[in-house]
């Protein structure tokens, strides 16, 4: 493994991981210096429970009618998170765990995984950019951050067998867009999975507290 | 104000996005020097003011940590679209999703207060509205596309509450008088005489009084209608519709009270249980209306206020008005329909469902259903006292707004679009088959009466009062 490599895969990530822990929570600091109202009504319901349940909301895909008519788009949904999730996983096992990619089988579900996602991206972004709606809502950062999770997709797949002897370029390009990534992700929409608990903590809150969420379901 | 055509890209098939706005009613409020409007409580609207500098002061210091948190966290992934009445009927409209609508006041923020926003706008959409034109613009979105039926929120996958941030947006541009006229002047009633139909004091006294007699001469017994007595169990609120326009409700309210023998007022001053706030957005008008009614039933020492049916009303009034009013909640406050179930499930009445022959269909009110509590409890009460309760699909938290919510009834201007995108309620209410639609929210009474009107569908509109004062078995000898 090249000094530039070794460098690139461990004190880079590291860097870029502290400055987007205290971008984090800088970003964190700067929500909670809005105001916020304490409830002063009688529960109808549990607001504890309203967020518990709005948190795991994503995992219920029945919960929602958005997601029941449009089975497929959950389906890319989970495809495309797990493909970032196993892209991750990958910046960590490679430096940390090499071993674990000499398994052929581990770098084959991963690759599947990470190819299914990468054609989940290509298809996000036709459906971005064919469609009108989301057309016009679309920012370049929308756009940009698309193709970069598709690409980063891409980069993870050829960098997963871990080949730094005949293949190095492949895990320079891995880890550089990571990096690139981790300096990128607070400003863009990528970091949403930031706000996710803060959003949904404030609606499972109130809706909760107002009995409205459990709730049943649409009677047939 | 006059409005020049926008021309933004894909607006083009927005049918209200360039109404100007009208603001005679604001100088006349201004020439007959009315008293909330010299008190300032009622903006008016201010050409010669810098209303976008306003506009955006009172975007930062407004601003909660939840609005904040859906402002930040929306991710254009465009699910909320098919949750939209608006989209699902106008689908080549895409200034029609919800996430278009909330996105005008979300890149004002990501402009002045978002960090990626503020140093390369255009890398994420953000922008600051240049002038009044603007803001009229917003104006005709935040009020004319959207009856804030909270489908879209429950709807997003990340919790972007964009029915709050509809309302947020409202509140702001009401602060400076860019709003519809429709909405100024109600909001100038209610701030003028507490009640958002300008019903005096007499009219409020006389109607009760009349309502009285009518229940006494059904039921040929001394009947009362009391006002401001200490003590009683339940203050009873009303909407200034009844008085105004359909009595009726009054008089079986207190057909029903007196019959399960409730110890039960009406206030003198803070009846009204409706809040134009919760739709201009303005928490001083919410607060002060609200206040009033909280005020009533500790200056009465009654037991519990009980809400007549209607959608709005009891979001406000139980939920929201404490917040505005920054009142902590005292006693228990409930819907009128609670009130009713409870007593006959406790056998204070009893009610015989064969005098509602007809086939029942129910319609979830968005304010109660997705921002209350009160699914179930309506429908026990109608499967108790009609022989054919039939649901409308989908119901409860994903039914449809009537498409007057959102105070768009007050709103003439936006009518037709109303109208239009109303084809997915006359849809739903056709396929019930059902002769009569229940709501528990006068609101959609009138906004359920124009749809059936304009999609000349063979029901009509009917309310858990009425339905359950027609069933109500008469205490006396045992016919068998």
């Amino acid at each position: 493994m090249s000094r530039f490599l070794h460098v690139l895969e461990n004190e880079v990530q590291i860097a870029a991981l502290v400055f987007l822990a205290s971008v984090y929570l800088l970003r964190v600091v700067w929500l909670m210096r809005f105001r916020s109202r304490r409830m002063r009504t009688y529960p109808r319901g549990s607001a504890a429970g309203g967020v518990a349940l709005s948190l795991v909301n994503i995992s219920l895909p029945w919960s929602m009618e958005s997601v029941r008519r449009k089975p497929f788009f959950y389906v890319q949904f989970v495809v495309f998170h797990l493909g970032v999730a196993a892209a991750i996983a990958a910046t960590f096992i490679i430096p940390y765990a090499p071993a674990f990619f000499r398994l052929r089988p581990a770098v084959l579900a991963f690759q599947v995984i990470l190819t299914a996602a990468f054609l989940v991206g290509l298809l996000r972004l036709y459906r971005r950019l064919a469609d009108p709606a989301l057309r016009l809502v679309s920012s370049a950062d929308d756009i940009f951050s698309l193709v970069l999770m598709t690409a980063y997709f891409a980069a993870a797949f050829l960098a997963v067998p871990n080949d730094h002897l005949r293949r190095e370029w492949t895990l320079i390009l891995f880890f550089g867009l990571t990096a690139f990534f981790l300096v990128y992700v607070p400003f863009s929409k990528i970091g949403h999975y930031l706000y996710y608990p803060f959003t949904r903590f404030f609606l499972g809150r109130t809706l909760g507290h107002r009995g409205v969420r459990p709730a049943p379901r649409s009677e047939k | 104000m006059r409005v020049k055509k926008t021309g933004r890209r894909g607006e083009g098939a927005n049918p209200v996005i360039g109404l100007p706005l009208l603001t005679q009613s604001q100088e006349r409020a201004r020439t007959e020097g009315l008293r909330s409007v010299t008190d300032g409580r009622l903006k008016l609207y201010d050409g010669r003011a810098d209303n976008v500098g306003r506009f955006l002061e009172l975007l930062r210091r407004r601003l909660t940590r939840p609005l904040a948190a859906s402002l930040a966290g929306c991710v254009h992934c465009g699910m909320c679209a098919s949750s939209c009445h608006y989209f699902l009927v106008r689908p080549d409209d895409p200034t029609m999703t919800p996430v278009y609508k909330a996105d005008q006041i979300r890149k004002i923020f990501k402009r002045h207060l978002d960090w990626t926003g503020r140093v390369f706008p255009w890398w994420v959409k953000a922008a600051s509205p240049a002038d009044d034109e603007d803001l009229n613009r917003l104006k005709n979105i935040v009020f004319g596309t959207c009856s804030a039926c909270r489908r879209c929120t429950l709807n997003c996958p990340m919790g972007v509450d964009t029915a709050a941030l509809v309302r947020f947006t409202r509140g702001l541009l009401t602060e400076l008088g860019i709003v519809p006229e429709g909405v100024f002047n109600v909001s100038r009633d209610q701030w003028e005489t507490g009640n958002q139909m300008a019903v005096t004091r007499e009219e409020y006294l006389d109607t009760l009084e009349w309502m009285r007699e009518e229940v006494e001469q059904e039921l040929g017994e001394p009947v009362e209608i009391p006002v401001d007595r200490e003590d009683c169990d339940v203050l009873y609120t009303i909407n200034p519709r009844e008085v105004k326009f359909d009595p009726r409700s009054i008089a079986q309210a207190a057909k029903i009270f007196h019959v399960a023998g409730e110890r039960w007022t009406m206030p003198g001053w803070g009846w009204d249980q409706t809040n134009f706030g919760l739709f201009s957005g303005d928490d001083s008008l919410g607060g002060w209306v609200a206040g009033n009614v909280y005020e009533a039933a500790r200056r009465l020492r009654a037991g519990r206020i009980v809400i007549s049916e209607c959608g709005h009303g009891y979001r406000s009034t139980r939920w929201e008005g404490y917040d505005w009013a920054e009142f902590d909640q005292e006693r228990p406050t409930e819907s009128v329909v609670v009130t009713v179930e409870r007593s006959i499930r406790r056998g204070r009445i009893r009610v015989d469902p064969a005098r509602n022959a007809e086939p029942v269909t129910f319609h979830d009110s968005c304010n109660i259903a997705r921002s209350g509590d009160l699914v179930e409890e309506p429908r026990r009460v109608l499967r108790l006292v009609c022989s054919d309760f039939r649901e409308m699909h989908p119901n409860r938290t994903e039914n449809f707004c009537c498409t007057g919510g959102s105070g768009l009834l007050s709103m003439a201007e936006y009518r037709p679009l109303r109208m239009e995108v109303a084809r997915i309620k006359a849809e739903q209410l056709r396929a019930t088959g059902a002769k009569l639609v229940c709501t528990i929210c006068h609101n959609c009474v009138d906004g359920l009466t124009d749809v059936i009107k304009h999609y000349k569908l063979d029901m009509r509109v009917v309310q858990i009062l009425e339905l359950t004062a027609r069933a109500l078995v008469l205490p006396g000898p045992d016919p068998s």
